[in-house]
């Protein structure tokens, strides 16, 4: 038991699975994230706040699986660390003349995975002091509705405050687009380490890596463009 | 036809490096590149100079020896080819070519052109093998494999462990190597007794050599003499969880 955890935890390929398996579940994360975003377009504040509201209420459910996230992305951190590490020692001497990108099929977004990653990383930290902890903006504690009889949290009004200011909305579209671009690159990877790619495959795993990145960026955009365009309005 | 070169020239494993350049005139534009490395080669050694240093064997594309990057690029700009089996009609009259050796911290330069690949030695030691009993040469046909089994199993034999993937790969990653010596023996009845001991060893003996790691932009595929699919560092990534989890 503990020799195979072991070798997991030293070998290139075991930590190759930790970072594709806890990159899958952060992906699993950010759909369904984005998929309760989109409630901002019911048309009716009332269909967000009550989500949240019921998020909220299952205090259990909502802390095991925040303390699996940060689990997931404090494994995914340090495995790809780690080996983004090793990949700079293994190669401490490029070539003189590079070789053609096009050849070589080196991408923009697979050389610049763990940059992406790092703002993406601070991204979140922001993300959650501004809506989860509301410590950017005091104002958001007593934001309250009424809905349905029930006093709850006004997520609506925060979502719209929050991105009527074009310094955060500018920093959220901007981590969205290098989530695309992680993404992009990081979701074809996961079927290559788990062993799930082949000739027939490839093909079909790279474009709905692209659909899904694409898919997940206009998403999670829509939300801060319609409250700068005055599509979402309070 | 005329070719300016700039070539790495490294006196030892410890002297530091450097380009020097040299200009090969008259050459025949369906010399291979080793040939016109060995008219420049006879002039240097004419003129009392030492000879630019490179390894080579075959000359036919098979053994996998004729180790150089060519303007970045592992055995040079063709496709599916050797250095040995690059053709002077591949690059334009006049052109300027930078050749330099292997760059990988696992392959250190030896002399000039030359590295040391003794770590893929060590792969294969680890478990590039099947343990069976000497004696007679076994009957033809005794063991019957499927004709798709076998065909699967040579593409991944045809590896001739020349280096390129781990040139090319920006991370000196050996994983494409380790993939098709691990496949080619794990896809034969032959090999599936040491199968799930193989990849574990032989993953092991990669990591040890101070190779790089994958990470999925298959450089390695691109430059391959012999267009090794990366779909087998796949195969190796399914074989390696499938060997830890006995261990769990």
């Amino acid at each position: 038991m503990t020799q195979g955890i072991s070798m997991m935890i030293r070998s290139s390929i075991g930590r190759k699975w930790i970072a594709a398996i806890t990159g899958l579940l952060m992906i699993g994360f950010v759909v369904v994230h984005m998929l309760g975003n989109l409630q901002m377009f019911a048309g009716t504040p009332d269909k967000i706040n009550q989500y949240a509201h019921l998020l909220k209420s299952m205090p259990g459910v909502l802390w095991a699986f925040r303390l699996g996230l940060i689990a997931a992305t404090g494994l995914h951190i340090w495995a790809t660390l780690s080996l983004a590490r090793e990949n700079r020692m293994a190669k401490p001497q490029g070539y003189a003349v590079a070789g053609r990108k096009s050849r070589l099929q080196v991408t923009l977004t697979s050389a610049t995975m763990v940059i992406s990653g790092s703002i993406i990383l601070g991204f979140v930290i922001f993300h959650l002091l501004h809506f989860t902890v509301q410590m950017v903006d005091r104002s958001y504690l007593s934001m309250q509705t009424v809905s349905g009889g029930v006093t709850m949290p006004d997520v609506y009004r925060m979502v719209i405050t929050g991105f009527s200011n074009p310094w955060i909305s500018g920093f959220y579209l901007l981590a969205m687009a290098l989530l695309f671009s992680h993404l992009r690159h990081g979701a074809a990877s996961v079927f290559q380490t788990l062993g799930v790619r082949d000739r027939h495959l490839a093909k079909i795993i790279g474009t709905g890596a692209w659909i899904l990145a694409v898919a997940l960026f206009l998403g999670f955009a829509a939300i801060p463009i319609a409250v700068l365009t005055g599509a979402l309005r309070p | 036809m005329k070719l300016h070169l700039r070539v790495w020239r490294q006196k030892s494993k410890e002297s530091g490096g450097h380009f020097e350049t040299y200009e090969a005139e008259g050459l025949n534009p369906n010399m291979s590149f080793l040939e016109m490395l060995d008219v420049v080669n006879d002039r240097l050694t004419q003129e009392g100079k030492e000879p630019i240093a490179f390894d080579h064997d075959c000359r036919e594309g098979i053994c996998g020896s004729c180790a150089m990057a060519i303007n970045g690029e592992p055995h040079g700009p063709n496709k599916g080819a050797t250095t040995c089996q690059v053709y002077l009609r591949s690059f334009k009259d006049g052109e300027t070519l930078t050749v330099e050796p292997w760059r990988a911290k696992a392959f250190p330069v030896l002399k000039d052109l030359v590295t040391d690949r003794s770590a893929f030695d060590r792969i294969i030691q680890a478990g590039g093998f099947v343990s069976v009993n000497t004696g007679q040469a076994p009957d033809a046909n005794a063991m019957p494999i499927g004709k798709e089994e076998a065909e699967k199993a040579f593409d991944a034999a045809h590896c001739i462990g020349c280096g390129a993937c781990v040139a090319a790969c920006r991370n000196g990653s050996a994983m494409l190597f380790a993939a098709a010596k691990v496949s080619h023996l794990g896809l034969l009845p032959q090999g599936q007794p040491e199968r799930a001991e193989r990849v574990r060893k032989m993953v092991e003996a990669m990591d040890a050599a101070g190779f790089g790691n994958c990470s999925n932009q298959y450089a390695c595929e691109a430059v391959c003499p012999k267009e090794i699919s990366a779909d087998w560092i796949a195969r190796m990534n399914r074989d390696y969880a499938l060997s830890l989890a006995q261990k769990l």
